[in-house]
């Protein structure tokens, strides 16, 4: 009995000495790659990463899965990818806008994105709308600042939660023009829409798809885009910069990432199988249909817009005292 | 039973809420209450703890002097195996895979009742295992392992 | 009639045999994920979601919407049979239902459940049908103001439903107000009570709560009372309720589905809302009040009725305005961009075809699942036969991996012990959970609109009041209080239960 267990304790022993570190660079995917996706089902990020997931498979020859990992404004997911084996088979796909915010706002934040988190690739740039109920007397985004300026706090601008992008551009437009509104907080972006479609706040900055159909509807008036050109759907819109709005990189920025400390021969076949997916036009024209573009920058550009967030950010929470409860 | 006060069932429901009551308290003292006009999130928390002790109150000088009724004699062991079965779960599924973690919560969930069959249990444990991980990981696609390795 | 025509193309749509099939698999695969407690709707849309892409927009759609009802349907078996809600709106079933199944009556019970949501899904359409667009007009209507006063009423409805102690409902009210504050501030972002734990940031889930309280509580109850789970392992002949249920039934689905029709529309109210209320109703109108809690047939009837009156209404928002009343309907919004189509106010005109299908849908599916389900009564009955010594042990490992599933998270198993062992105190002190879980469903957003209604009005209170639809509700509400503390409430509640 004892003798067996020996045996058996020596031979997996011998097993793990025999497994090569993950140091020493697998050159292929050997089993399953997740793509963890902190939110729940049906979000943007979702549909993205079940668009991406079945093209990635045939690219890189293994099984590629989504795993929604939903909580804690994506912190949740985010952490378990930053904790996963340095392997190249965890992935992270959200909204990294949100993610170079959470830094700044989560004092407690258990990884850090910069550290724990590698970059594979931007996916997609979304602009923002900027659109109010019908009863502002304003029909262009100068007849709104003005209204604004003559009526400090009087407008109430809805956005889809605490510590999103949607949440900070609000706040920097105000401090870039030295405007001053409430800041309302909703649960998601659907409930901040219907705020404004009734009229119970007046201003929203919110995605081209969600915001575009009142517009048309007249139960919206839109203002101005973000982003650095005008929309086809809209070419009527001027952009922020038009407008002479701060803020105009303001939008959903939803990118791919993957364990820090992984593979490079493996992180960059992904950058490559990526780059490879977004060019196709059939992607391309999903991603239109979710409101955005396809931005297909590459580790080196992602890692440097993040980190250039991430510090933007960080003094937009502390200047304004946001989550200072 | 003329004479006995003490409805005990009241006494600990009011016992329990004052605890609540405190507790709430205590884990939201460094938040902002804030005025009524512009509340913080520590406003509804300390609102609620107050009307939960007071309803504590209501029930622990109700449960004093109402006539005496008891509670049924606690069972520990349903309690302890279910919860046990429950916590092996926890413990197993992400580790040990789906298929371990089925059988040894059946198994121990089995305990909790004096009619099990050991050998019919762990039977039926094996097939629930096989259905489960089928139904679950084949079928629903839930990302949980399988097996421990 | 613009309606006329509107339904015969919505009906044309609906049968032609590609949409037949796909309303059938959508309803079927909701049938079979409602009876598992914890897998609900939403993951399984969102996992069929890229399988649709290949279909037409309109099958699509309609075989989403079939698993969202049919779900809705499945979760009343489960609730009936084990007293394990899987959904916020099969609790309320579990309270007659799983009452009727103990007395040997699971046939009726799932019978009836089947008949009220077949009912209420039939007069449903014909209300979406005819009064979509004068209740979207409504549910504009309905700020952070009115919710307030909505939600206030929908607490106090939550004291008329539990069988026992009015104080000691207040009281579940309250804690399950205080465990929905847990988790991150909406208002201010600031984590409360989540003690560092980054899983009760979101807040505590409704289905471990539900599970602990109702599933493993129930079993450690039954395992200390032999005599009463004998009578649910009995073995069921009469399988169809007789003409006197029926006719007890009827009343009471009729006006499940007022209630849930009209609770439905309005965006964020939920799935809780609706049969929570047309229960309370129904035991104030009830001429058998004491039968409440005790096996009812009306208390089955009315909210399975309301929940599905409501499921099919919450659609009404997102058909004729874009706006999703709930996270489902949100994910709904992304199967139709994922499509091509704008979700949005235009819908109704851009795409009659796709909604007035989707809508005639919905009767053919209620059909359908009527069909399927009353010959599945049987085979229900008869897991009942199952001896208890495996069934319980199989209860709480579906307990488990529902748990987990919904989350895909080791920590709400956890919290599912924690909650059990709460239960089983409650259950000790005659305390009824499902006050509990009402606060604790509609507690954050009490808080929510409350705050924000605040904050939009600088702080006055008065806006409560001012406004009418709201100053109605409180009128409603106020009158509940009135009647429930007033003394002869109490003696006649004393008599009722002394029988």
């Amino acid at each position: 009995m004892l003798r067996s267990f020996c045996l058996l304790a020596m031979a997996a022993l011998a097993g793990a000495t025999l497994q090569p570190s993950p140091a020493e660079a697998q050159q292929s995917f050997s089993r399953a790659v997740r793509i963890v996706v902190p939110y729940a089902p049906g979000g943007t990020s979702d549909i993205l990463a079940r668009l991406i997931a079945p093209k990635l498979q045939e690219e890189i020859g293994q099984a590629v899965v989504v795993e929604n990992k939903p909580g804690g404004s994506g912190n949740i997911g985010a952490d378990a990818v930053a904790k996963a084996a340095k392997d190249g088979h965890s992935l992270l796909l959200l909204d990294v806008g949100t993610l170079a915010l959470a830094p700044s706002l989560f004092p407690d934040l258990t990884f850090d994105p910069q550290k724990d988190l590698a970059p594979v690739g931007m996916v997609m740039f979304a602009p923002y709308v900027l659109a109010v109920n019908p009863s502002v007397p304003a029909k262009t985004t100068g007849e709104l600042v003005s209204y604004a300026k003559a009526n400090p706090g009087k407008l109430a601008v809805a956005n889809s939660g605490i510590g999103g992008m949607n949440h900070v551009t609000p706040v920097r437009i105000a401090k870039g023009l030295g405007i001053e509104w409430k800041n309302v907080p909703y649960r998601g972006g659907a409930a901040a829409s219907r705020a404004v479609v009734s009229g119970e706040s007046q201003v929203i900055f919110n995605g081209v798809t969600a915001t575009m159909p009142f517009v048309k509807n007249k139960q919206l008036v839109g203002l101005a885009v973000s982003g650095p050109a005008r929309l086809k759907a809209a070419p009527d819109l001027p952009t922020f910069a038009e407008a002479k709005l701060p803020a105009g990189d303001a939008g959903t920025w939803q990118g791919l990432m993957v364990t820090a400390g992984s593979p490079p021969e493996l992180v960059a076949r992904l950058d490559t199988a990526l780059r490879k997916i977004l060019a196709m036009p059939d992607i391309a024209t999903k991603i239109e249909d979710l409101g955005g573009t396809v931005k297909a920058d590459g580790p080196a550009a992602f890692r440097t817009w993040f980190a250039e967030n991430v510090k933007m950010l960080g003094e937009v929470v502390r200047e304004n005292g946001i989550k200072g409860e | 039973m003329e004479g006995r006060r003490i409805d005990l069932q009241d006494l600990l429901f009011g016992l329990f809420l004052m605890v609540v009551a405190a507790f709430t308290t205590a884990a939201t003292w460094s938040l902002r209450v804030g005025t009524a006009a512009n509340m913080g999130p520590g406003y509804m928390p300390r609102a609620i703890a107050v009307l939960v002790l007071a309803f504590g109150l209501f029930f622990v000088v109700r449960g004093l002097v109402a006539p005496f009724k008891g509670i049924t004699p606690l069972q520990p062991r349903a309690v302890l195996f279910i919860l046990l079965a429950v916590a092996a779960f926890a413990l197993l599924v992400t580790t040990a895979g789906l298929m371990i973690a089925s059988l040894v919560t059946i198994v121990i969930a089995g305990f909790a009742s004096r009619e099990t069959r050991p050998l019919e249990t762990v039977l039926f444990g094996g097939a629930m295992a096989v259905g489960a991980v089928l139904l679950f990981v084949q079928a629903l696609k839930l990302p949980v392992p399988v097996w421990p390795w | 009639m613009d309606l006329f025509t509107n339904l015969a193309l919505g009906l044309a749509t609906a049968v032609e045999p590609i949409n037949l099939l796909y309303c059938l698999i959508g309803v079927v695969i909701g049938t079979a994920i409602g009876v598992l407690p914890g897998i609900g709707p939403i993951p399984t849309v969102a996992l069929l979601l890229p399988f649709t892409f290949g279909l037409e927009a309109t099958s699509a759609f309609i075989m989403l919407a079939g698993i969202f009802y049919g779900a809705q349907y499945g979760g009343s078996t489960t609730a009936i049979l084990v007293n394990v809600p899987g959904e916020t709106s099969a609790v309320i079933t579990c309270l007659d239902g799983h009452k009727m199944a103990q007395n040997g009556r699971a046939g009726p019970a799932l019978a009836i459940a089947a008949i009220s949501s077949f009912y209420a899904g039939t007069i449903a359409t014909v209300v979406i049908c005819l009064l979509s667009v004068p209740l979207s007009v409504l549910a504009l209507k309905f700020t952070a103001v009115e919710y307030f006063s909505l939600l206030v009423l929908g607490l106090l409805a939550a004291v008329i439903l539990a069988h026992g102690s009015v104080m000691k409902a207040l009281a579940m009210v309250l804690l399950g107000l205080l465990l929905g504050l847990i988790g991150i501030d909406v208002s201010s972002g600031a984590a409360r009570m989540t003690f560092g734990v980054a899983e009760l940031g979101d807040g505590i889930d409704f289905v471990p709560v539900a599970m602990g309280m109702f599933g493993l509580g129930e079993i450690m109850a039954n395992l200390e009372r032999p005599p009463v789970r004998q009578v649910v392992s009995q073995k069921v002949r009469d399988l169809i309720p007789s003409l006197a249920d029926l006719r007890a039934a009827f009343p009471a689905m009729t006006r499940g589905t007022l209630i849930g029709s009209i609770l439905g529309v309005l965006p964020g109210g939920g799935a809780a809302l609706p049969p929570f209320t047309a229960y309370a109703v129904e035991k104030k109108v009830s001429k058998n009040k004491a039968m409440f809690g005790h096996g009812a047939i009306e208390g089955v009837a009315a909210p399975e009725a309301a929940n599905n009156a409501g499921a099919q209404t919450s659609f009404i928002p997102l058909l004729t305005l874009g706006i999703p009343a709930n996270a489902l309907m949100a994910l709904m919004i992304g199967a139709l961009m994922m499509h091509g189509i704008q979700p949005g106010p235009q819908i109704m005109t851009e795409q009659p075809q796709l909604v007035w299908g989707v809508i005639a849908s919905m009767w053919v599916g209620n059909l359908m699942l009527l069909v399927i389900n009353l010959p599945l009564v049987g085979i229900w009955v008869s897991m009942l036969k199952i001896p208890y010594r495996l069934l319980f042990p199989a209860i709480a490992l579906l307990c488990c991996i529902g748990t987990y599933g919904i989350a895909n998270s080791v920590f709400n198993i956890w919290l599912m012990l924690g909650c059990a062992v709460i239960g089983y105190f409650f259950i000790k002190v005659g305390a009824e959970p499902a006050p509990l879980l009402l606060g604790l469903v509609l507690g954050p957003q009490l808080e929510e609109n409350f705050r924000r209604a605040m904050m939009l009005s600088d702080g006055d209170f008065t806006v409560f009041v001012q406004r009418p639809i709201s100053a109605t509700l409180l009128g409603v509400a106020a009158l509940l209080i009135l009647v429930l503390l007033s003394p002869t409430v109490f003696r006649k509640r004393k008599e009722a239960l002394a029988e």
